[in-house]
């Protein structure tokens, strides 16, 4: 018989609950953060919170849409580059260059996408890696902007007003404060796009193109505001690295960070904000914790990379999925014992 | 639903080529609104490929297709299906198989709700309000179909014959007008056979949805359709009344066989 989810099983009517309160805790331990780890675990925590931004981005165009880009690392270089830019020359406020470098990278990725998306699979998946060897080309070269190899430095930390005057964030803590705001903030965002009716609509395409075409579903549009919308998040990612860092450079371009992103939402789980989320602070911690072997640590984390490829295919997300669902059956089961003895 | 004489689609000489192999060699003929009308011929003949130049998934080569009077042979299917109410199912059942039952409705008929692409990334009043009109009409479809059971399974995960039905409440979704059906009742059961064939001519008498049904079951045809339509290496062989059809020599020496 089939089994239908109208009556709930016992298991599964803890799995919300839980789920919320797993929630809560790893939010209430991220916000207190700053009053029990040291700045060098800030740190770590900050740059994982960071690339949740491009992540966030892939996972919409990967796993909500089905169309695997290396273009995230291109995207969140450009956007380093135009807050940089902006704060260096304007001097113009933190909220500011976010917005400006999350537009400007939407519509760079708009030109970009019109080619790129009339190409299916793996041949896609060359073009965005194409676009980020032409984005590290151009920072090399247009010497009179991005200052070639040498890259902006000294760029200003986040300020809250225009000029030098503003109230400037240096602090770790402060600085944690202002990621993790914004970090919510784009998670919210996301969750809202893909609950919403468009966001049925990629999932759509994910599934099956041609049947969301038959749907009366325009799925070329949708594919090319999916590939902005996405270059949009990483290009706010990079808006944020770059002040942070305070350095921006063509290094920005390599694919150590296309392939962090990717790592990222492979590994923590494609097509789940939760695994993106977890992806996230687990990856970037551990490539941050394997630093005390710096001989070892690429190969270390690469052994870690394929036993999890082995042996969870779907990603961090469903391994700590399974487990609370048995300690949901486990709370079920132990609930009804008791009223059963009653 | 009585027939009208009012042409819903009209197909003018309609030509398309795979290369140098001609697959519709100017095919001509009109459907009415109200009208069941059937699609037979041997395999090869061009059926499946003149739904799609109907449907803006192949572009013809030459020719028209006129849907309520208007030229839709260069417009993108999604558009078709949005602006001329004209829906299809493919020979091949296909659902969206991560989503369930109830959400591969709702998604159906989604795009008949919103007014633009740009309001569907609304999330505003207005927009929870068209998705609760959206579920009740999928569940209200469901019901018909007799999926209640397995409305929040994956469709992926349903059986055949469930997606079969699941495939043509999806396509009543959107209120359409007119519905191309590729082979609808292949690989099912005699049971699931009738109730494809009820929820047809439910859809036809108290909707007044036209069909154009393409199924090599010609006996089941025969007695659905008002009108048959035969086709024959790209060329249109016959078109009559079912009873006429069955007695053509022409068509009973290339298709019906004796």
């Amino acid at each position: 018989m089939a089994i239908t989810l109208d009556t709930p099983q016992p298991q599964g009517r803890h799995l919300p609950a839980l789920r919320r309160s797993g929630l809560v805790l790893i939010l209430a331990a991220l916000v207190m953060a700053p009053l029990y780890l040291q700045n060098y675990y800030l740190h770590a925590l900050i740059i994982a919170m960071i690339f949740l931004l491009p992540a966030h981005g892939l996972n919409l165009i990967l796993g909500y849409t089905g169309m695997l880009s290396l273009a995230q690392g291109a995207f969140f270089g450009i956007g380093a580059y135009v807050a940089g830019l902006l704060a260096i020359h304007l001097g113009s406020p933190f909220w500011f260059n976010i917005v400006a470098a999350g537009a400007l990278t939407a519509l760079i990725a708009l030109p970009l996408g019109i080619p790129a998306l009339r190409l299916r699979t793996v041949s896609f998946v060359m073009c965005t890696l194409g676009l980020v060897v032409i984005a590290q080309t151009v920072a090399k070269n247009w010497i009179s902007l991005t200052k070639g190899d040498m890259g902006l430095s000294g760029v200003p930390r986040p300020s809250f007003g225009w000029g030098a005057s503003a109230t400037h964030i240096s602090s770790i803590p402060g600085y944690y404060y202002l990621v993790l705001a914004v970090v919510i903030i784009a998670t919210l965002g996301f969750v809202a796009l893909i609950k919403s009716p468009a966001g049925r609509c990629m999932i759509a395409i994910r599934d099956n193109e041609t049947l969301a075409e038959s749907f009366g579903v325009p799925t070329w549009r949708y594919k090319l505001i999916v590939f902005m919308l996405s270059a949009m998040f990483a290009g706010m990612g990079g808006a944020l690295y770059a002040q942070y860092m305070t350095v921006v450079s063509p290094l920005m371009f390599q694919m150590y960070y296309s392939n962090t992103i990717l790592i990222i939402v492979l590994g923590g789980g494609v097509g789940r904000v939760s695994g993106v989320l977890l992806g996230s602070f687990v990856f970037v911690a551990l490539s941050e914790a394997l630093r005390i072997t710096p001989e070892l640590r690429m190969i270390i984390y690469g052994a870690i990379l394929l036993a999890l490829v082995f042996c969870f295919p779907q990603g961090l997300a469903r391994l700590v999925e399974q487990g609370m669902e048995k300690l949901a059956a486990v709370k079920g089961a132990s609930k009804e014992a008791l009223t059963h003895e009653r | 639903m009585s027939v009208e004489t009012r042409p819903i689609l009209r197909v003018r000489d309609v030509r398309k080529s795979y290369g140098s192999l001609p697959a519709l060699s100017g095919v001509d003929f009109d459907v009415q609104a109200g009208e069941v009308v059937g699609l037979i011929g041997p395999n090869g003949s061009g059926k499946s490929t003149l739904f799609d130049c109907c449907t803006g998934l192949q572009r013809i080569d030459s020719g028209e297709v006129l849907l309520n009077g208007t030229d839709i042979s260069r417009w993108p299917m999604h558009r078709i299906v949005r602006q001329g109410k004209l829906v299809r199912s493919f020979q091949k059942t296909v659902v969206l198989g991560t989503q369930t039952a109830e959400d591969n409705l709702i998604l159906a008929g989604q795009m008949n709700c919103f007014p633009s692409l740009l309001s569907t990334f609304g999330i505003g009043p207005s927009a929870a309000r068209r998705m609760r009109l959206l579920r009740e009409r999928a569940n209200e479809l469901i019901e018909i179909a007799g999926l209640s059971r397995v409305r929040h399974l994956p469709a992926g995960s349903l059986s055949g014959g469930q997606q079969k039905l699941l495939q043509f409440a999806s396509m009543l979704m959107p209120e359409p007008q007119l519905v191309l059906l590729d082979e609808p009742l292949a690989g099912i059961n005699p049971i699931l056979i009738e109730k494809v064939i009820d929820s047809i001519r439910d859809a036809n008498r108290r909707l007044g949805v036209t069909f154009v049904v393409i199924e090599h079951n010609t006996d089941v045809l025969m007695d659905l359709s008002h009108r048959v339509i035969v086709l024959h290496q790209g060329t249109k062989l016959a078109e009559d009344t079912p009873a006429a059809i069955v007695r053509n020599s022409a068509v009973v020496d290339a298709y019906l066989g004796g």
